[in-house]
């Protein structure tokens, strides 16, 4: 509530001056062009609140009629830029080449003037005045206007939401009303908030040199203006007129950023990193194993509370071995990938457990021990090869820089060893795929080049989040190969972040199934998938294409959002074996056989009834 | 399937669709590029010499890699984009042919369903209203009834009337591609095309999706072309699966019989690629070397010789035709022995 009051100020402040200025006619004032020239430059006083000016009219008086012309000229002068200029852009974005040549080009030859320029120009041919004042005005804005538009209706038409009404059938003047528009309406409202500020304060500086509102009619830049020639005798009177001005100006910028918070149906997270306490005492790490989580809890502030999307993890990795960490979306094996690096975005934080990699504890290491093991010690591949490589340095460099950023290497020595990297990733012509750049590469070459980035150190921990998921099949059998190629050559520990099943029957020794953010079971890869011992694992197993033409079998629902998980087990609402018991308190992970655990309370009895709950058939 | 034929005149009518296809495609052919004065000369053929048809309630697969033109293809056939060559026949009918209202009304009868389900849907609209837009082009539905038909259209993809309320982003990926089916159903269409329906999903929701496809097929008796990279899939849900590289069909036919005897060594290769469930079966593959070749710079004669483990010299003079090797199962090898 009180969060709404805080952000709907702008408005209320905005509503209050324009309704000031609104009603000024109305209010029990003084006439503002009447003088009291025996009371020039009075101070305040109780019937002249804030003085009297050099022809000792009453300044409160003149400050409000001043704004009735400010806000006027800037309201009907934006209104005219953004409702054209959009119009234009709009025109221009949509209706072929020619259009958008008269469009965007004409609103060219406007931008080549210096906007003040123009305007005292067209000021100087129409003669000063409000009313010349709002065309100026309007020409002055109408190409940022325009611009603005014209960007985002090309941003937006490529948009597949677009695509999907025009395979709707729907006419061009509905896709621009009803969904352009409102997709470029972001922008369009700061370009106005930027435009009505900048139309007070350009008003008011016309007016200042007196171009603009004519006297004795009142106006903030004449107010300046007056006060500037008395100002060693009545220093206030500049003050006001300028306080008028600012207020007025900021006023609008918040108003409008708050229109456009209000106008995106997104609600922002906010959050702070925050360092974490000593650890608990009792945790040690076990000797021998690449990596060791214990109890790893990572907690997001959101403004509905906070979020475990990670709770109670533990694993471990022995060199040479391979984890598999699969998952649905939402179940936290990302974050569980990034906290290990120590790359956990700025809203979320680890809040209880311990992380040990070759033995060092990182959660609460300092951010340049990190660094030192980040790209050195432990490694990590991602996702999406072309937005992690940096598009505007040789792939080749950037191999050298990871390497010279942890040993004293020279250059030529680092680019020698960078194209000995691609060659051991299977890259053909190592030599001149060294100097090309990322986008110049295919997708899968992209990959075999992060991957020489992540082993060019010779790390013991390498983390793999989705390498292959955007890459082809024929290409992922490729990477896959090379990645346990790398991992038996190495001694390396991996941990293999990913949604499919298959792709960790290729590829893991050990896996762990996550479900909305906790360990559901954990084993041998190989007798998991031959005898789940988690309904979950067993319902995903069921849901994955067969290889026999058989509609795969459904799970139903969908997994819970974090904020809102179920009291007991939070597979339960998805269960078929779901009892009583089950959503009465949440399941411990047990010890099932040796090197096995499974969150089910009932695995004992599945087992027996029915010799496997889900295995593949 | 819908009981279609239920007196003579209908079972008439009946009969001459079964005839025509409900979809055909004829030798199509786009180039991208090329030509303009400014413009770069290099002309790339994402899709060349395509022919393929779906019947009412067919659901034919079309498999390829990226680059391969499937997406284009998809395109193409609902008119998004130019054919270059060829043409698109809806009941026998040009989808392109001169008159307004019956363009009109073939579009309404062909739509897409979208990879991916986040941006597919506006998201500062509601999808009520998103969904009403197919409602509401050229007034098809009283506005009246609109609220109604919204609802059933909802409760025919698995959501409910109360789901039309809300925000794109407040919905779950699974549930997001039902909101997209919903949309591409409410101008009752006879044609989806699915591109990468089910890819951006999480396995569990991908089977439920699955089984709505397979759902509204043999309930509506929808024609579809699924276009995705997974065969797996494509063996669930299809009755005949097309096999692209470079824009050209290396293999056609059932699926089941291209699925599990694949005759193409193209094909062969995906289905060894593609990996197993099962642990102990990490098999032995027939790896392919390097990447597809470019689009702009195909290679001659056959487009797979380049990566192909049994090319011989031959296979570079000339494109392959596609040979018939076995009951509607054609195969563009000159090395397959029929």
């Amino acid at each position: 509530m009180i969060g709404r009051v805080y952000r709907s100020w702008p408005f209320v402040a905005l509503a209050i001056i324009a309704i000031a200025a609104f009603v000024t006619p109305l209010l029990p004032l003084s006439n503002p062009l009447s003088m009291d020239v025996a009371h020039r430059l009075a101070r305040p006083s109780a019937s002249h609140w804030l003085g009297q000016d050099e022809y000792g009219r009453d300044v409160l008086t003149r400050l409000l009629w001043g704004a009735r012309v400010s806000l006027l000229v800037a309201a009907t002068s934006t209104a005219a830029a953004c409702i054209l200029g959009t119009a234009l852009g709009m025109i221009g974005g949509l209706l072929g080449p020619l259009a958008e040549f008269l469009a965007v080009r004409s609103m060219d030859i406007v931008l080549c003037f210096p906007p003040l320029l123009l305007a005292l120009l067209v000021v100087t041919l129409l003669g000063p005045g409000a009313s010349t004042l709002i065309p100026v005005l309007a020409l002055v804005y109408l190409p940022g206007f325009a611009r603005v538009a014209y960007a985002g209706v090309l941003a937006v038409r490529s948009q597949e939401y677009v695509e999907a009404m025009r395979v709707l059938g729907a006419s061009s003047s509905r896709i621009l009303l009803r969904t352009v528009l409102p997709n470029i309406g972001g922008p369009l409202l700061v370009q106005i908030s930027l435009a009505a500020s900048s139309a007070v304060v350009l008003e008011s500086g016309l007016s200042f040199l007196g171009l603009g509102v004519v006297p004795p009619a009142s106006s903030w830049g004449l107010m300046i203006a007056a006060a500037r020639t008395t100002m060693a005798q009545a220093p206030w009177l500049l003050l006001w007129p300028c306080l008028a001005l600012s207020v007025t100006i900021l006023t609008l910028n918040a108003a409008c950023d708050a229109l456009r918070d209000a106008n995106d149906p997104h609600r922002r997270l906010s959050g702070r990193r925050r360092l974490m306490d000593a650890l608990a005492p009792g945790m040690l790490p076990h000797t021998g194993p690449v990596l060791e989580v214990q109890g790893l809890t990572v907690a997001i502030a959101t403004p509905g509370g906070t979020i475990y999307p990670v709770r109670e993890v533990s694993l471990r990795l022995r060199p040479g071995e391979t984890l598999a960490i699969v998952g649905e979306s939402g179940s936290g094996k990302s974050l569980l990938g990034l906290s290990i690096m120590g790359l956990l975005p700025l809203a979320a934080r680890p809040i209880s457990g311990a992380v040990w990699v070759n033995g060092n504890e990182l959660l609460r290491a300092p951010e340049s021990e990190l660094q030192r093991l980040r790209g050195n010690r432990m490694a990590m591949v991602f996702q999406d090869p072309l937005s992690s490589l940096n598009p505007v340095h040789r792939v080749g460099d950037q191999i050298a820089e990871v390497l010279q950023a942890h040993k004293r290497l020279s250059n030529s020595a680092a680019k020698a060893k960078a194209i000995a990297l691609l060659t051991r990733v299977g890259i053909p012509d190592p030599v001149r795929r060294a100097r090309v750049f990322s986008f110049e590469m295919s997708g899968g070459m992209r990959q075999r080049a992060m991957i020489a980035m992540a082993v060019a150190n010779s790390p013991s921990l390498l983390i793999a989040d989705e390498p292959t998921t955007a890459l082809d099949v024929t290409i992922q059998a490729q990477v896959l190969e090379l990645m346990a190629t790398l991992k038996r050559d190495g001694n390396m520990g991996m941990v293999f972040i990913t949604h499919s099943l298959p792709v960790v029957a290729e590829i893991a020794d050990t896996v762990a199934v996550m479900y909305a953010g906790e360990i559901v079971e954990h084993g041998d890869a190989i007798a998991v998938f031959a005898n789940p011992l988690h309904p979950y694992t067993a319902a995903l197993l069921r849901s994955a294409p067969s290889e026999n033409g058989s509609l795969p079998a459904c799970v139903p629902g969908i997994v819970p959002p974090i904020n809102a998980l179920p009291p007991g087990c939070i597979f339960a609402p998805r269960c078929d074996h779901r009892r009583p018991a089950c959503e009465a308190a949440r399941p411990p992970l047990v010890n099932a056989t040796p090197g096995r655990m499974t969150r089910c309370v009932r695995w004992q009895e599945l087992q027996a009834c029915a010799p496997s709950i889900g295995a593949v058939a | 399937m819908r009981p279609l034929a239920r007196t003579a005149g209908l079972r008439a009518l009946y009969r001459r669709r079964s005839v025509t296809p409900l979809v055909s495609a004829e030798r199509l052919t786009r180039r991208f590029g090329g030509g303009g004065l400014f413009r770069h000369a290099r002309v790339v053929h994402a899709v060349s010499d395509v022919s393929l048809t779906v019947g009412r309630a067919e659901a034919v697969g079309l498999v390829g890699e990226s680059g391969s033109g499937k997406s284009t293809i998809g395109r193409l056939i609902l008119g998004l984009l130019p054919v270059s060559e060829g043409r698109v026949l809806l009941d026998g009918v040009d989808i392109a042919g001169p008159d307004r209202e019956g363009r009109a009304e073939r579009r309404r009868r062909m739509q897409l369903v979208f990879q991916d389900p986040y941006a597919s849907l506006d998201p500062r609209r509601r999808i009520g209203p998103q969904i009403e837009d197919g409602l509401a082009i050229n007034n098809r539905v009283p506005r009246a009834q609109r609220r109604t038909t919204i609802k059933a259209l909802l409760a025919q993809v698995g959501l409910t009337a109360a789901h039309a309320d809300r925000f794109p982003h407040e919905f779950s990926g699974g549930q997001r591609q039902r909101v997209g089916i919903a949309r591409a159903l409410a101008t009752s269409p006879d044609f989806l095309v699915a591109d990468e329906a089910v890819s951006a999903l999480d396995v569990s929701v991908q089977a439920q999706i699955i089984a709505l496809f397979a759902d509204l097929r043999t309930r509506l008796g929808i024609g579809m072309l699924f276009i995705s990279h997974d065969l797996k899939i494509v063996r669930s849900l299809c009755d005949r699966v097309i096999v692209l590289y470079l824009g050209r069909i290396m293999e056609e036919g059932p699926a089941e019989d291209v699925l599990e005897r694949p005759k193409h060594p193209y094909t062969q290769a995906l289905l060894s690629a593609s990996p197993s469930l099962d642990p102990t079966r990490r098999r032995v593959r027939i790896l392919l070397g390097g990447d597809p070749p470019s689009p702009s710079n195909p290679p001659s004669g056959c487009v797979f010789r380049t990566r192909c483990p049994i090319a011989i010299d031959a296979c570079a003079a000339t494109p392959p035709p596609l040979d018939t090797v076995g009951p509607n199962h054609r195969v563009a090898c000159i090395r397959v022995e029929v």
